[in-house]
Order: structure tokens, then C-alpha cells, then sequence
């Protein structure tokens, strides 16, 4: 897949700049965009149960937000570091950014120090085919500076700083996200509730998302560089996944997250336990194997996340659901609505 | 929930071999901006000198020891410096002889040749292991072995270099065993495919810029000197593979 055909254009007041529970009434009062084969219907998120069939699984994303925005400063000034991925706590992966509104590359220079509150950090190496990400390490754990004073990542359309549960799910169990898994943001106690009354059940996968996706610069697609993420897939996961589809049900990712780590459990047979780092990444050349269907929210062009759209439910599915998703004006981003794509559709859709 | 700190201790020490160019050179500096005092080794004394003054230049420590890993005195030297560094934490056994170039075919291929090979890329290795294990094993250090795909590929020209990194991967795996109980890990690493002089050695002429540089591999280092390195002896890692795992 070339680079061009992964873009389209969205108007900027598109962007969800707030979350739903400060716009509307809840967080699950968002819209609900569902891709069939057939084509697209338009609901509300609490319908959602109306989608799954019993014996359906959603697999979620344990992994909880850390606040891990953190103001640095050094010779060339203040500026933004956003702690993006955890190697040990003396070696992280980070973005260096002027602001939440403009981001880098900073004209850092390797071996330079700057300071993080109690810390100093050094810029020891730029990320391999990534230059605005650096390896940075520290005279001093960073966890103590994020639990001390960090704050959530955000970028430019979210104007306002927001308490750190503001960007927790409700299965956020293992601090280690730079930004919030937020497929599951929606899902509330009582949406929870209907999905389990229609018979459809939860299983986990931990992966502790980095810096937002990455908009592609390769003109071919899979020659993209991807910085690794730490995931696990406990046992009873791979199991249940397997259970779900041997007895004709769908298992579905609740975020591009959960793909990629499913996919990095996929032997080309079944899935496994696994656990570690992964590069894995999902594109149409190389297909998505361990899942049926994928809960996500709405994604920018020309990034990883919208080829792994593709790579489930083929670019034509996906670019005539946000077509209609910009005519009808769905919101973007963290705190937007939600897509629901079941490319081997099977679910009978009663769209309210 | 956050998981236990760790931190590279300070002062801990590093010996990288073939350190003057490529991943040697790479490695050595990034362990160096993480806090290692890094043994630097390599033949070529005027590129190894230029990779000290880099680390220095950065506030790092770096002992430059130009010389000949196959020869017993330069290894004496090298574990004089650690002794003095005090310790040795880490061994990368990088150094490696491509043998004669163009790779010829095995058929072709001098006996001597092959003796050479064998000598820099399997029997130093060893050597410099069991020379320092009294200093690994005293800080519970870990042993880096650098393999190849050419140790499992078969690929014509690449017989002599492909049988010294299979017999260096068995070497790995059998120390693991034998020193676990010691506490001394051993790991063998497959850095894939890179824009190295090595590289280019093997394919004279041709145009290799389609290769990563050395450092697309740092990713999986960072991941690697963070790991438990108890769960991780033993085994055989490939830097550019999709998934990098332990023993749970």
C-alpha cells in the first residue's frame, strides 16, 4: 500500500477537544459508527450490545495512563518532554516537544542534559527512522518526576488540561500507557452491564501504548519504522480467543492496541500466551489474523492506525465509513466517538 | 504497580570488542550516555581513538585498547583495564573476521582462512569469556555473543563466517547452562541485516544503502539490558525480529 492512499481531508472542527461527560451527558454519550459489509449505520454507543452476538468476546486493554508529560528545561529553553515508552526507569523512550500545540524535532544534540525537575536527563541517541523520538536516560528514576509532576499527554485540539481520570477506562488496571487506550473510554458500568445481559464477554491484553500514532513518511506503507510496545497476553486470553471463534463468535479488539498485541501473539496457527516488546505492525500487507472485528474511534490520515483499519476491513470499507463520518459530522481523537467494524459482518444490524 | 527500579549501576563496566566501526561503535556509545565505562577494543587504533574521544567528549568514560582479540597478551590488557575500572559487567563479544573477500566458495576456501575465522570469531570469544568470568561472576554480568543469519542460512560465500557464528550460538547456549548456576548470563544476538563495512566487504561493488544503519538495533538493546538477563540466558535473539520475549 503507497503512503497517498491512506490520505483524505477532515475539517478541524472535527476534533474533540473536550470529553463527552463535559460536552453531553456521559462519557457514553457518544455516537456510534458501524462499518458492515453492506455499508455504514449510524447509532448511539449505548446501542452497542445491538451489534454483538452472544458468545461474542471483546478483548480489552488493561494498561492504565500515566501521566507522563513532563516540563524540561536545558539550553535551548523550557520545552515538553513526553515520556512515550519504558525500557527500565533510567532508559526511556521520549518525545521532546516545544509545547502540546507544536512538536519537535527539537535541534537536540546527542550526549546533551536538561533537566526534569530533581532529574537530569540526557538525549542519549534519536529513535532509528523515527528522529522526533530519543532514547533519553536519567541520574534518577523518571517515575519519581511522573508521579510527582507529570501530567497527561495532549496535543493542541485539547485546549484545557484534564485530571489524570479523565483518562482511565474502566479497565485501566497497570500504570504504563504515555496515552490513554482510548477505545474503551465509552464502555461505562452500564454499558458493560447490556453487553454482558446479551451474552458477550470480556477478556484482557496489556499494552502499554506509546506517544500518539505515527503519521507515515515511508512512501511504502510496511517500509515504516514502528517503536516498540511493551504487551502481554495472559494465557486465558489466548484461550478464550480461540473458544469464541471455534464456536462461530466473533472476537473483537476493543482498540488498535489490542490488535497489535494480539497480532504479536498470532503463530500462524492459533494464538499463544506472550509477552515482551513488540515491533509488530499491522498493515494490508500483512493482513490481521487473531481478530473478527475492532472497536476504535476515529483516526488521522496517514498514520499506522488507519492502515491497520485497513488491513481488517480493506480500504474501501474504511474510507466510505469516515466519508460518511465527516458528512455527518463525527468527532475525532480521544474524547470523539466511536467506530465499530465487523468486516465479516454476521452480526444482524437492528440500527436504532 | 509500578514494576522495581532498575537502573544501570554506576560504574558498571562494559568491554566491547570490534568497537572501532558499525555496532561495536554504536553500542559502545549508547551504553556509554546510559553511565557504562565502556573497554573499547578494535585493530584499527585510529578509528578506535576517534570513538573514545566521542564518548568523552559527552562526559563518558572510555578506555581505548587497540590490538587483536585472537592475541592473549591484548586480551591480558583488556582484563587489566577492567580490574582497574573495577569490574566487568558486561562482555560484548562483537569482533568478528568475514574471512577472505570476495566470500569465496567453501570449495575454494584456504584452510588457513577458515583457521583465522574460526580463531577471532569462536575461539576468542571463549577466550575473553573465561579469562573475565572470575569478574563476571562477581558482579553477575552478562555475555553478549553477536551471531549472524549466516549461522543458520546457508548462503553461498558465507561458509567459514556462517560456521564460526553457528558454532559461536552453540558455544552460547552450552555456557548458559554451565554458568547459570554461577549466575553469569549468556545470550546470543543476531543484530539482521545493517550498513556496515562488513557488509560491503561481503558484497564489493554492489550498492547496500537499502540496509538500516547499526543503530536500528538499539531499540532492541535498550530492551535487552533491561530484561532479568537470568531469564533471558540461554537464548538467541534476532534485534530486527517482530516480537522480542523472555521466559516468563
Amino acid at each position: 500500500m503507497k503512503r497517498e492512499a491512506l490520505a483524505f481531508e477532515r475539517p478541524q472542527e472535527l476534533y474533540a477537544s473536550r470529553p463527552p461527560e463535559m460536552r453531553g451527558e456521559g462519557r457514553d454519550d457518544v455516537r456510534l459508527l458501524v462499518s458492515l459489509p453492506g455499508g455504514q449505520t449510524h447509532a448511539r454507543f449505548l446501542d452497542l450490545p445491538k451489534f454483538l452476538e452472544p458468545g461474542d468476546l471483546l478483548v480489552v486493554n488493561e494498561s492504565a495512563t500515566l501521566p507522563a508529560a513532563l516540563e524540561a528545561s536545558g539550553r535551548l529553553g523550557p520545552f515538553l518532554l513526553d515520556l512515550c515508552t519504558r525500557f527500565h526507569d533510567g532508559l526511556w523512550l521520549a518525545e521532546p516537544r516545544w509545547d502540546t500545540a507544536r512538536q519537535g524535532p527539537l535541534p537536540l544534540r546527542e550526549g546533551e542534559t536538561v533537566r526534569v525537575g530533581e532529574t537530569r536527563v540526557r538525549f542519549l541517541a534519536p529513535f532509528p527512522g523515527i528522529p522526533r523520538l530519543w532514547f533519553v536516560s536519567s541520574d534518577r528514576p523518571l517515575s519519581a518526576e511522573v508521579a510527582a509532576r507529570g501530567r497527561a499527554i495532549r496535543y493542541g485540539y485539547v485546549t484545557e488540561p484534564f485530571p489524570m481520570d479523565v483518562y482511565q477506562t474502566l479497565f485501566s488496571q497497570v500504570p504504563g500507557s504515555a496515552e490513554m487506550p482510548s477505545a474503551a473510554r465509552p464502555i461505562t458500568n452500564r454499558v458493560r452491564e447490556a453487553l454482558e445481559r446479551r451474552g458477550v464477554r470480556f477478556a484482557s491484553v496489556m499494552l502499554h501504548t506509546g506517544v500518539s500514532s505515527l503519521e507515515i513518511e515511508a512512501s511504502e506503507v510496511g517500509a515504516q519504522a514502528l517503536y516498540p510496545e511493551p504487551f502481554a497476553v495472559p494465557q486465558a486470553t489466548a484461550r478464550l480467543v480461540a473458544e469464541t471463534r471455534e464456536a462461530g463468535g466473533g472476537a473483537i479488539a476493543v482498540g488498535t492496541t489490542v490488535v497489535r498485541a494480539l497480532e504479536s501473539a498470532w503463530t500462524g496457527a492459533g494464538l499463544r500466551a506472550a509477552g515482551g516488546f513488540t515491533r509488530v505492525f499491522v498493515h494490508p500487507g500483512t493482513g490481521v489474523h487473531a481478530v473478527d472485528g475492532l472497536l476504535t474511534g476515529l483516526h488521522d490520515p496517514v498514520t499506522s492506525h488507519l492502515a491497520m483499519l485497513c488491513a481488517l476491513a480493506g480500504r474501501e470499507l474504511v474510507f466510505d465509513a469516515y466519508r460518511e463520518a465527516i458528512e455527518k459530522r463525527y468527532l475525532w481523537h480521544e474524547f470523539g466517538d466511536s467506530h465499530l467494524i465487523l468486516p465479516h459482518g454476521a452480526r444482524p444490524a437492528e440500527a436504532s | 504497580m509500578i514494576e522495581p527500579v532498575r537502573v544501570a549501576p554506576r560504574a558498571a563496566v562494559a568491554l566491547v570488542t570490534g568497537a572501532s566501526r558499525g555496532l561495536g561503535r554504536t553500542l559502545a556509545g549508547f551504553l556509554a550516555g546510559q553511565g557504562y565505562a565502556i573497554i573499547a577494543t578494535a585493530r584499527g587504533e585510529a578509528d578506535l581513538s576517534s570513538v573514545a574521544r566521542e564518548i568523552q567528549a559527552r562526559g563518558g568514560t572510555c578506555e581505548a585498547i587497540a590490538g587483536d582479540v585472537s592475541d592473549e597478551a591484548h586480551r591480558a590488557r583488556l582484563l587489566e583495564a577492567a580490574r582497574r575500572l573495577g569490574g566487568l559487567h558486561l562482555l560484548i563479544n562483537n569482533a568478528s573476521d568475514l574471512g577472505p573477500t570476495p566470500l569465496p566458495s567453501l570449495s575454494a576456501l584456504p584452510p588457513d582462512a577458515l583457521r583465522k575465522v574460526m580463531e577471532v570469531n569462536l575461539v576468542a570469544p571463549l577466550s575473553l569469556l573465561q579469562e573475565t568470568l572470575p569478574l563476571l561472576e562477581a558482579s553477575g554480568g552478562t555475555v553478549v555473543n553477536i551471531s549472524s543469519d549466516a549461522a543458520v542460512g546457508g548462503y553461498p560465500g558465507w561458509g567459514a563466517y556462517g560456521a564460526s557464528k553457528a558454532a559461536l550460538d552453540l558455544l552460547s547456549k552450552t555456557l548458559a547452562e554451565e554458568l547459570r548456576g554461577r549466575r553469569v548470563a549468556v545470550v546470543s544476538v543476531d543484530p539482521g541485516d545493517m550498513r556496515t563495512k562488513m557488509h560491503q566487504d561481503a558484497y564489493p561493488g554492489q550498492d547496500i544503502s537499502d540496509r538500516p544503519l547499526p543503530d536500528v538495533t538499539l531499540p532492541f538493546f535498550a530492551w535487552l539490558f533491561a530484561q532479568d538477563a537470568m531469564r533471558a540466558t540461554g537464548r538467541r535473539f534476532q534485534a530486527q525480529s517482530s516480537v522480542w520475549e523472555v521466559a516468563a
